[in-house]
């Protein structure tokens, strides 16, 4: 385990040297950059770094420390955890209708190559679509659909856009390891006479996981996208998408406070794909080394 | 008894078509129970596809295979046969003793019963110590035990083995036929034998089976008379070399008439 535990130490100390570069580049440039931005022929080309339009990264920071709105007894922090956690709950809804769109598509593609032909090109052209124009009418079928006691709630919207994201490439990841179990292997399932469902779950499924895996870190990070373009598009309350429009409303006066949604909206992505990561490093744990990514 | 009858079987693959191959053209062999045949030839002389008619992986396009008194096809949904390929396939994500029992989950054994399999197949291969390993721990030779292990381990009467010791070196290579034979003469099954390498053929077989390409037939049957018994001194006897001599001329001879008839061609 402690070659696993020091790689992760050493990816995690890279990723914090990254974060670090970015703001380091960030107070460079405000520092020299010029106050009304660069403009040439009467086009800006250099963004302007006055307070408004480029907050201090520290007073991006410390804004989460103190109220949301003046008087209030809840600071920043608080309302980004809580819309983070709300949009959190609506991305692993999401994610998990995806994959389990995604995982039967793929099943179904692997099985009729007739499905594959006929299925796979509409897949991609379904990715073609635009969120932005698809959210409103998915969300009207919040309140408004019924299945006996079923009704349909607003934030279900959310997250089957978050799942028509994250479905694509689960989809695409999966069928492409289901194909991968090697002729031999195939052939040896073939000379026990097994069934196509067990050859799916004793070989095909197995085989698939190190393609699967990083489907699955797509889909996601593709699911959070997706719950938080639908709630800024169409503002759908209690979730990190609506306190990003919020926000960004009060930037004339407050610049630094949007900052903490979006770190809010970023820390939730980071959230979901390491989560995938997770089960990935226990279920690949006794696999040959050269086989985990 | 006979194990394995083929009988007047011919293959042809993308019949019709412009890529149309004569894999095989009338080929018949019979196999007695607890016999050792070696099928043996230049590559494309069809020695593969014929291993996989008698194990159903392919459905001839004329004639037909008995196995055990059925058809090829019975005998496959039976799991009358074991079978070991050039690579040991085995499934990186399960045990040893995983991989050896897979064959019996299938067959729907309880775990009791495949625990106790398991153990006895480790004993056989004489790698009882590994069985909580995992194959990519194991070498190569180790790994292909494991395979024969896993082939044998519902006590098939049948063995099918397409060149499964092609990818080991020298050493292990000898190695593993003493093996093989000692453990088909511990458990008394029929073994069908593809190899691209005359020593082995002879070594290992009771009869060799001689192919030529174009279209795939056999062109040879040859008695090995070492008797029931080898050893690593079988590979010093006289009537050792004399069988690879055989077999050579039988392999050359076809090579010479296909030289012959290239030059015809022109």
């Amino acid at each position: 385990m402690t070659p696993i535990i020091r790689r992760a130490a050493v990816r995690t100390a890279m990723f914090v040297v990254a974060l670090a570069l970015v703001a380091a580049v960030w107070e460079t440039y405000k520092a020299v950059g010029p106050e009304d931005g660069g403009t040439i022929l009467g086009v800006r080309i250099l963004p302007r770094t006055s307070e408004y339009a480029m907050p201090h990264v520290w007073d991006m920071f410390s804004r989460f420390s103190r109220p949301e709105v003046r008087g209030s007894e809840r600071t920043v922090l608080d309302a980004v955890t809580a819309g983070a956690w709300f949009s959190f709950r609506l991305s692993v809804a999401g994610f998990l209708l995806g994959a389990l769109i995604g995982v039967g598509l793929a099943v179904l593609m692997a099985r009729f190559k007739v499905v594959q032909r006929g299925v796979l090109p509409y897949l991609v052209v379904s990715q073609t679509v635009p969120l932005i124009a698809l959210a409103p009418l998915v969300v009207s079928w919040g309140g408004r659909l019924e299945v006996g006691p079923f009704v349909w709630p607003r934030w279900l919207s959310a997250s089957v856009l978050g799942a028509f994201l994250a479905f694509f490439p689960i989809a695409v990841g999966t069928l492409r390891g289901l194909a991968a179990a090697p002729a031999a292997s195939v052939e040896l399932m073939q000379s026990y006479a097994a069934s196509w469902s067990k050859t799916l779950f004793k070989l095909r499924f197995p085989t698939a996981v190190p393609y699967m895996v990083p489907a699955f870190r797509l889909g996601a990070s593709a699911s959070v996208i997706g719950v938080v373009v639908a709630e800024i598009s169409t503002g759908l309350k209690g979730g990190i998408g609506r306190l990003i429009i919020e926000y960004a409303r009060e930037a004339t006066g407050d610049p630094a406070k949007v900052y903490t949604a979006i770190f809010g909206a970023a820390i939730l992505g980071l959230v979901m794909a390491g989560a995938v990561v997770a089960v990935d490093v226990v279920v690949m744990r006794n696999r040959p080394k050269e086989a985990v990514s | 008894m006979t194990a394995v009858s083929v009988r007047n079987v011919s293959k042809v693959f993308n019949q019709g078509q412009s890529n149309q191959v004569d894999a095989l053209s009338d080929v018949a062999l019979e196999v007695k129970q607890g016999e050792f045949v070696s099928l043996i030839g230049p590559s494309g002389c069809g020695k593969s596809t014929l291993l996989r008619l008698i194990a159903n992986l392919l459905e001839p396009t004329a004639g037909e295979v008995v196995v055990n008194g059925k058809t090829a096809a019975q005998a496959r949904l039976d799991q009358d046969y074991g079978m070991a390929f050039q690579q040991a396939g085995l499934f990186d994500w399960r045990t040893v003793r995983k991989n050896i029992e897979l064959p019996l989950e299938l067959k729907g054994w309880d775990k009791v019963n495949r625990m106790a399999r398991a153990d006895e197949m480790l004993q056989l291969v004489q790698l009882p110590e590994f069985g909580d390993h995992y194959p990519w721990q194991l070498s190569g030779g180790m790994q292909q035990r494991i395979a024969i292990a896993r082939a044998l381990a519902a006590h098939p009467p049948l063995l099918l083995m397409d060149e499964p010791f092609g990818a080991l070196d020298e050493m292990t290579r000898e190695y593993m036929q003493g093996e093989l034979l000692r453990i088909c003469a511990a458990t008394g099954t029929t073994v069908v034998f593809v190899t691209h390498s005359i020593p082995e053929a002879v070594y290992l077989s009771n009869r060799v089976v001689v192919m030529s390409p174009r279209p795939g037939r056999i062109t040879k049957l040859i008695e090995v008379s070492l008797g029931a018994e080898r050893s690593e001194d079988t590979r010093n006897r006289t009537s050792f070399f004399e069988a690879i001599t055989a077999v050579r001329e039988g392999l050359r001879g076809m090579h010479a008439a296909h030289v012959g008839l290239g030059n015809d061609d022109r």
